[in-house]
Order: C-alpha cells, then structure tokens, then sequence
C-alpha cells in the first residue's frame, strides 16, 4: 500500500465526515451546527478531487470541487447572516430553545 | 525502500488535517473549535496541493481561511459575552449518544468495507495526469461548465444582497 495513494485520501475524508456528523448532531450552539456543516462539506470537496487524481482520467472532479467551494461560502455568509438576526431577537442562539418556526 | 521525505510531509499535513477534527467535534470553547477548524481547512490545502491540484488549494486558502474562518470568529465575537465564552459550546447529552453511536456506526462499516474490498480501489490503468492543471480546468470551467459556472456567479450576487438585507434589518 503505497502512503500517497487513494486509501488515504479516503480514510481522512472519512473521519473528517464522522467528526463533522457528530458536531453537527450534538452541538447546542449554532455556530457549533455551522463548524459541523463546513466539515462535511470539505471532507466531500476534498473526496472529488482524489477521485479525479487518482482515476487521473480528466479534471471534472476539480470543477466540482470548485463549485462546492463556491456553494459553501456562499452558506456561510447567509448563515451567519441569520445567525446575526437571531441574536439580536432573541439574545441567545441556543438550538434547544430555537425549536418554533414562527416567532 | 524507506519513507521518504514526501511521505513524511504527507503524514504530518495529514495528521494537522485529522486532529484538529476531533477538536472541533468535542472541544467546550467555541474559540477553540474555530482555531481547530482552521488548522483542519490549512491542512486540507495542503492535501490539495499532493493532488496536483493547485488552484483548489489557492482558492481553498484564499475562500476559507481568509473568508469563512474570519467570518466565524466574528460571529462569536457578536454574539457572545466574552466572560461566558468558556461554556458556550456545550454538547446536548441526549443527543450526543445518538450522534455519536450513529457516527461510530458509521466510521466502523464504512472501514470494515474498505479493508474487505480493498482491492476495489486500486488506480486506474491511465496514470498519466496532466502537468499543470490550471489551464485545462479553466477550459473546462469555460467550455463544459459555462452554465453552472454563471449559475455561481448569479447566486453570489443573491448572497451579497440578501445577506445585506437580513444583517440590515437586525440592526434595527
């Protein structure tokens, strides 16, 4: 088994996804969730371009790379945005206590 | 044949790419899990770069680190008192045993099907990558990808305002 190889870009990704599915699950804060989600999305990103490395057939696993890239800044920015509005609302960004849709 | 230099540097840009995740999963200060969360995106760059794959790992530093990262530390910073910050990050019991029997049960057949069909990912016959990727992957952003490419830049500009619009009407 060589070090540099797909069998350990798989096993990063994959704890970067569990620990991701973890934080995401069992945090109380928000901002917690949202370090969850950005973890999950990374270890997805990072899975494509491997792939595409290691099948070394043509790029398109970089061009999806990019575009989750691009999707998660994006989430980010709205997120947190949000988050923002919620504060000033409520004072707090507890997820247990954010359990109504209307305010 | 011996470990060489490479691989050494691979193991210890993958090693600051997996430790810091369990920081981030299971640290109690949020301040914490957002350095840990950096030192994990920095790391994924580096990953980026023993793919051949430079441009990503660019854009990786320049959108996450210098983006997201920055964007999170200020939202902690405005929506917590500082003296209160050490027990801000709390897990909820009752869903922490769920989350992580279900992550462990995932992690644990996720490997036992790799180490059992091991053979099933071996590289492909074509080894030969391209040199140097960027030109080829600004052709194919360009060419093939044209419409998801505008469709990206479209949804930027949404961002942008809404995010404007929703922080706005908070300050009220």
């Amino acid at each position: 088994m060589e070090i540099i190889g797909i069998q350990s870009y798989l096993i990063i990704s994959l704890i970067m996804f569990s620990a991701g599915i973890f934080t995401t699950v069992s945090r109380q804060n928000i901002i917690g969730i949202f370090m969850g989600i950005e973890l999950i999305l990374n270890s997805a990103a990072l899975n494509f371009a491997a792939f595409s490395r290691f099948s070394a057939i043509n790029l398109e696993g970089q061009a999806f790379s990019i575009f989750i890239i691009v999707l998660a800044a994006a989430e980010a920015a709205i997120a947190l945005a949000l988050l923002l509005s919620i504060y000033r609302r409520h004072k707090e960004i507890n997820a247990e206590h954010l359990n109504k849709l209307r305010f | 044949m011996g470990i060489e230099m490479k691989e050494v540097v691979f193991i210890v840009v993958a090693l600051l790419t997996v430790v810091p995740c369990l920081i981030v999963a299971f640290s109690r200060n949020i301040l914490y899990s957002a350095f840990s969360l950096f030192f994990t995106l920095l790391g994924t760059s580096g990953l980026y770069f023993f793919l051949d794959a430079e441009f990503l790992a660019i854009a990786q530093v320049v959108v996450y680190i210098g983006g997201v990262t920055v964007l999170l530390l200020f939202a902690i910073l405005l929506t917590k008192n500082i003296q209160e910050i050490k027990e801000t990050n709390a897990l909820s019991m009752k869903r922490a045993y769920f989350a992580g029997a279900s992550s462990f049960i995932l992690l644990a057949s996720l490997i036992f099907l790799a180490v059992k069909e091991w053979k099933f990912f071996e590289a492909g016959p074509g080894t030969d990558y391209p040199f140097l990727t960027l030109n080829q992957l600004g052709e194919l952003m360009l060419n093939k990808y044209l419409l998801p490419f505008e469709a990206a830049s479209i949804l930027l500009l949404v961002v942008l305002i809404g995010s404007l619009v929703i922080a706005k009407r908070a300050v009220k």
